[in-house]
This record gives C-alpha cells, structure tokens and sequence, in this order.
C-alpha cells in the first residue's frame, strides 16, 4: 500500500491545482458538432456525477474536485483488480 | 474526443463494438503471456493518472479546447497490450459515472482511444528500431502520441459521418476536414504533454517505464 501513496497524492495535488485553469471551452468533437449545427440528444443516462460535478454541492470548485478524487479512486481500484486478473504471480526464487 | 450517444447509427455502434471487442480479447491473451504481477501497482497508479489528466482541457486557439487522452503514455509506460486494457476501464469509468462518452457510443471510444493509443507502442517500437540512437526515443514518443490523437480524431469522423446525424451536412465530406482541423493542434499538446511527463518519468523513476523495457528486450532478442 506504501508504494500508492505518493503517486496518489501527487496526482490529487495535480487534480487540486490544474482545476480552476482547466478550458471551458468545447473540445475538438464538441466544437465540430456545434460547427455543423447537429442536435444532440438528451442523453440516455447522465451518470452520476454529470461533466464531472456532484450535483449535490454547489461550490463548482469543491464539486469538480470531489468528482475528480471519486473518480480516480474509481479507476485506481478497477485497474488494480484487472492488474491482478492479467498478471502472474512471481515465482518465489529458492534460496 | 468521446462520443456521446445519439451521434453514431446502430450499425456503426454494433460494428465498433465487435472490433473492439475483439482487439480487447487479443489484449487480454497477450497480457496474460506477457506481464508479471509486479506490474499490478504501476498499471493501477497509471490509469488513475491519465483519468485525472483527461478532466484538464489545455485552451487551443479559436475557442476550443482539447485534453491529453494519454494513450501513448500508457503504452510506454505499459505497453501495448495493459495499455488497450487500462485505457478502456477509464473510458469505461467516465461513461458509467461521468456521462462522458456514450453507453453505445463505447464500443467507438474505445476503438478510436484505448486501441489507437496502445498500439502507437508499436510505431515507437518501429522508429526506435530504425533510429537506434539513444536521443531517437523522445521524438519517437512525440510522433507516437500527435499520430495516435490524429488517428483516433479520422477513425471519429469517420464514425460520426458515416450516421445519419450527420449525413444532412455533408457526411465525411464535412467531418474528416474538421475532425481532423482540431486534432492536428490538439495532438501537438497531448504530444507535449506525453513527451515531458515520459522524459520526466524517465529521469526519476525510469523503472516503471515497463513498455521501452519491452520495446528494448524485443530489440535485444529480436522479438516480434
């Protein structure tokens, strides 16, 4: 567990500080559906946690961040689980 | 670059679906024959990185923005094959949880993201083998990472043009120029990007770049 910790809060503090500069604006697919005037649907599912906000907070900072720390736990976990799923244990060397 | 639903036909949906389930089930084989299990905490600390760096949109000029997708850098430090892997259980995060990038649409994100961006290992792999000197890696990983974003961005528009939402204004015709308009600047900073975390990467933790080790033993044993 030792080895995640300093990964983890590095990637946290990067998350913490990248936010408030993150663009706003629409990134290359969205602009070029704008472009041509396509209609987007309402979508099926909107998830949880829609653009990457908890809809229940409504610091936008605080909402984003939050979202952001769920969701890289999230992936930390999944990622781990197939880690383990596609990887061989090591032989132990006989000494 | 994640499509959302309502974008592509059920035909396109289905048809990128199947494809990438297939390359899913070859990376699932390969990965098996491939890793050992100390590879577990760095595919772990990787993924949750390159979810994190995907909620940063860097502004490019005339109002858009673009994100680093960081297939490439997962290839480098992964390999091809935990790259495909790992890059599909972020995309498969963010359409569950975050709503980005559609339900039916996944089956395209992950062709156009996850496939394109671990196999940019291989044209690393290829320009290494022919520049073999040391200073060849870093500009090797730039190309990489701009063509694996330019792909992805053709492989979209083709998706997206080839559906009906599209077919009014003009199908590929219109989508190709424009997709690939955006992208061509967009992969300049995943490049960028890529190159200084790889470099930086390398210079303070060069053990957890398991897939140049993997492109060197190839090289060393003459490995496919």
């Amino acid at each position: 567990m030792k080895g995640y910790l300093k990964p983890l809060i590095l990637i946290l503090v990067f998350l913490a500080i990248l936010i408030p500069f993150a663009s706003e604006a629409p990134d290359g697919l969205e602009r070029v559906v704008e472009t041509f005037g396509i209609e987007e649907h309402e979508p099926l599912w909107n998830g949880l946690m829609p653009d990457y906000t908890l809809p229940a907070i409504s610091n936008s900072y605080a909402s984003t961040f939050l979202a952001g720390v769920f969701g890289t736990f999230l992936v930390l976990a999944m990622s781990y689980i197939m880690g383990i799923a596609i990887t061989k244990k090591e032989a132990k060397p006989h000494e | 670059m994640h499509i959302s639903d309502g974008l592509l036909s059920p035909l396109i949906c289905g048809l990128m679906y199947a494809v990438s389930a297939a390359f899913l089930v070859w990376s699932w084989k390969k990965a098996k024959a491939t890793y050992s299990r100390s590879l577990t905490p760095i595919l772990a600390v990787s993924s949750a990185f390159v979810f994190a760096a995907q909620m940063i949109n860097f502004p490019i000029p005339y109002g858009t923005s673009g994100h680093l997708v960081g297939g490439t850098f997962l290839a480098v430090v992964l390999g091809p094959y935990a790259a495909i892997l790992s890059m599909t259980i972020v995309l498969l995060i963010q359409a569950l949880f975050f709503a980005d990038g559609g339900i039916f649409a996944f089956g395209a994100n992950v062709f156009n993201m996850a496939i394109i961006g671990g196999l940019s290992f291989f044209l690393i792999k290829i320009l290494t083998k022919n520049f073999t000197k040391k200073n060849w890696l870093l500009p090797s990983i730039f190309a990489a990472s701009w063509l694996s974003v330019v792909l992805g961005a053709l492989a979209c528009a083709l998706q997206i043009g080839f559906s009906p939402a599209f077919s009014e204004v003009g199908g590929i015709a219109v989508t190709v120029p424009a997709m690939l308009f955006w992208h061509v600047i967009i992969g300049v900073g995943e490049a960028a990007i890529t190159t200084t975390v790889v470099s930086q990467l390398g210079r303070i933790q060069p053990t957890v770049l398991n897939g140049l080790a993997l492109v060197r033993r190839a090289q060393n044993e003459g490995l496919p």
